[in-house]
């Protein structure tokens, strides 16, 4: 297993304008110690369920994962230790040596663990950051892929006979979710627009001067063949 | 051939995936063990035995094929976990293998003569010399072709050979000597024809620089993409490099294959099966591309144009190419 830290500090993924934004700036001042039993809880959920996502992790009993949804204000650490695993919620990776990190908005981090998007389409598109050891990632990215975690079906199994009224909660909390979300990306879009709009005039013209330069330069290299 | 025969052939990495593919509409699944023996042994990939029956049981219930691609080189005198991959294939009622090594064909082809075999694309057999040999001695029904003949090739080999043609359709895009390329071994020490990694993860680092974001292979960098630029695999056939004082792309830029505009001609040159690659990609890909090929293929079948379809968002360097079909430098 090879640790590795980037020589230089990352480049922060920008959260996104969203709820998940506004809920993590109430969150920032609640230590993390007091949503750990949350995440046991999540972590002996995916034990109990998906067992087959820390089989496929069984290769890396010494990674240390971090996970950095960037929206929130505190991170979490997975170790697949076989037998004992662990997801520890930290305000950052300060105090540690993670073998990877995995950083993006929490709403991609939960589309990628449903496998509604695609991790690698993620990768391309520099939504999604990934630092250190890119076999753990790849292999922590495949496992839970395969898993076919369904969030909702996974909450519902937990509960026992609440799973219907918190399914219909749940529900309604998506819908609530869903209209906040757009309502800010319109205030966002009135405040941003016409900076936008003046960025990517200039972005037109950088590229027409760049297909410029490039054809002066086939030019020039012609001539200079000719020559 | 006719749109009616054509079968679509799609990748899966995970059970989940082969669920995908199936519940989308694939004729065909092709998947690989979880070991150096298929060209894609990648971290968290591939299926186990149990897995495998599993997946096998799903798919024939729904009346899809299940193909194992065991197609690695198997290491000079330990050929055992290549000969067991066939013979559990075999064993767990696979429809075929995708093979690639001739001493492999000569195994399976003795060992079990029930066994469809397939010529994998890592056999690189792209003249009708080379497929009839294959077909004449292992008894090879269907050809995988490498992603570098254009479609007037593919006719002329079609009418060629006595076997099913296969082609890429989707996805990434090796425009190398596929099963003899040695970039990646080079830079890694790990093949991609005897270890079925081309571009080990293990090798491979990703560097935040600023606004920029550097990709290594071994040790080697291999790109910089500017901030907003979009990123593509860390493979060497995909570098930017300075040459001649000129930063370019030497061999193929970041781009995946796709030719749905294509199905049409490549089922009038004779095509039996459009395979999709990305069997390390994740089941929302698979959901997406193969429901988009399904839809195409139906459109031909019905004598309509295939419709135009937006894969933009999954293709590596958001940006797709038409390949070898229609080069324009060939």
């Amino acid at each position: 297993m090879v640790t590795h830290r980037a020589d230089q500090p990352p480049r922060p993924v920008d959260p996104p304008f969203s709820p998940v934004l506004l809920a993590g700036l109430a969150l920032a001042p609640v230590p993390p110690r007091l949503l750990q039993p949350l995440f046991d809880a999540i972590l002996s959920v995916v034990r109990r369920r998906h067992p087959d996502i820390l089989d496929r992790l069984s290769a890396y009993p010494d990674a240390v994962v971090g996970i950095d949804p960037v929206d929130l204000p505190f991170t979490l650490v997975l170790e697949p230790i076989p037998g004992q695993p662990r997801l520890t919620v930290c305000r950052d990776f300060d105090d540690l040596r993670p073998t990877a990190v995995i950083r993006g908005p929490l709403r991609m981090l939960f589309d990628l663990c449903e496998g509604r998007i695609d991790g690698d389409a993620a990768f391309f598109s520099r939504q999604l950051v990934i630092e250190g050891d890119t076999e753990v990632v790849l292999a922590l990215r495949n496992a839970v892929d395969g898993a076919g975690i369904d969030l909702e079906g996974d909450f519902a199994a937990t509960v026992g006979p609440l799973a219907a009224p918190l399914r219909r909660a749940a529900r309604m909390g998506g819908w609530l979710f869903e209209r906040m979300s757009r309502d800010m990306a319109l205030v966002r879009s009135a405040i941003v627009g016409p900076a936008l709009r003046g960025a990517d005039a200039q972005s037109a013209r950088i590229s027409e001067l760049e297909t410029e330069l490039a054809e002066m330069r086939r030019s020039l290299r012609h001539r200079e063949r000719r020559a | 051939m006719s749109a009616e025969n054509v079968e679509l052939v799609c990748p899966a990495g995970t059970p989940a995936a082969l669920k995908a593919a199936v519940d989308a509409g694939a004729d065909c699944v092709y998947v690989g063990f979880r070991d150096e023996t298929n060209a894609r042994n990648f971290p968290g990939l591939n299926f186990s035995r149990p897995e495998l029956a599993d997946g096998i049981a799903y798919a024939h219930e729904r009346g899809t094929k299940v193909l194992v691609a065991i197609n690695t080189f198997p290491r000079a005198g330990q050929p055992e976990i290549w000969r067991k991959a066939v013979d559990d294939a075999a064993r767990l009622k696979a429809d075929a293998v995708i093979l690639a090594d001739v001493g492999l064909c000569d195994y399976a082809h003795r060992a079990h003569p029930e066994l469809r075999l397939h010529l994998s694309v890592q056999a690189s057999a792209s003249s009708a010399e080379a497929i009839r040999f294959y077909h004449q001695a292992f008894g090879i029904q269907r050809a995988v072709l490498p992603r570098v003949l254009t479609v007037p090739e593919i006719a002329a080999l079609c009418g060629q050979v006595p076997i099913e043609m296969e082609v890429f359709v989707f996805g990434g895009l090796c425009v190398m000597a596929e099963g003899r390329c040695s970039l990646s071994s080079y830079a890694t020490g790990q093949s991609p024809n005897m270890n079925g990694v081309c571009s080990p993860a293990s090798h491979v680092r990703y560097v935040e620089k600023g606004d920029k974001v550097v990709s290594q292979l071994g040790g080697f960098t291999i790109n910089t993409f500017r901030s907003g630029e979009s990123a593509g695999y860390p493979t060497l056939c995909k570098g930017r490099f300075e040459a001649n004082g000129r930063l370019s792309y030497l061999f193929e830029e970041p781009t995946s294959l796709n030719t749905l505009s294509l199905l049409p001609d490549l089922i009038a040159a004779g095509v039996t099966a459009f395979k999709i690659e990305g069997r390390q990609r994740g089941r929302a890909y698979v959901g997406n591309v193969v429901t988009a090929f399904r839809r195409a293929v139906d459109a031909i079948r019905r004598g309509e144009t295939p419709p135009a379809i937006d894969l933009d968002a999954i293709t590596e360097g958001n940006r797709q190419t038409s390949g070898a079909y229609e080069r324009s430098w060939r």
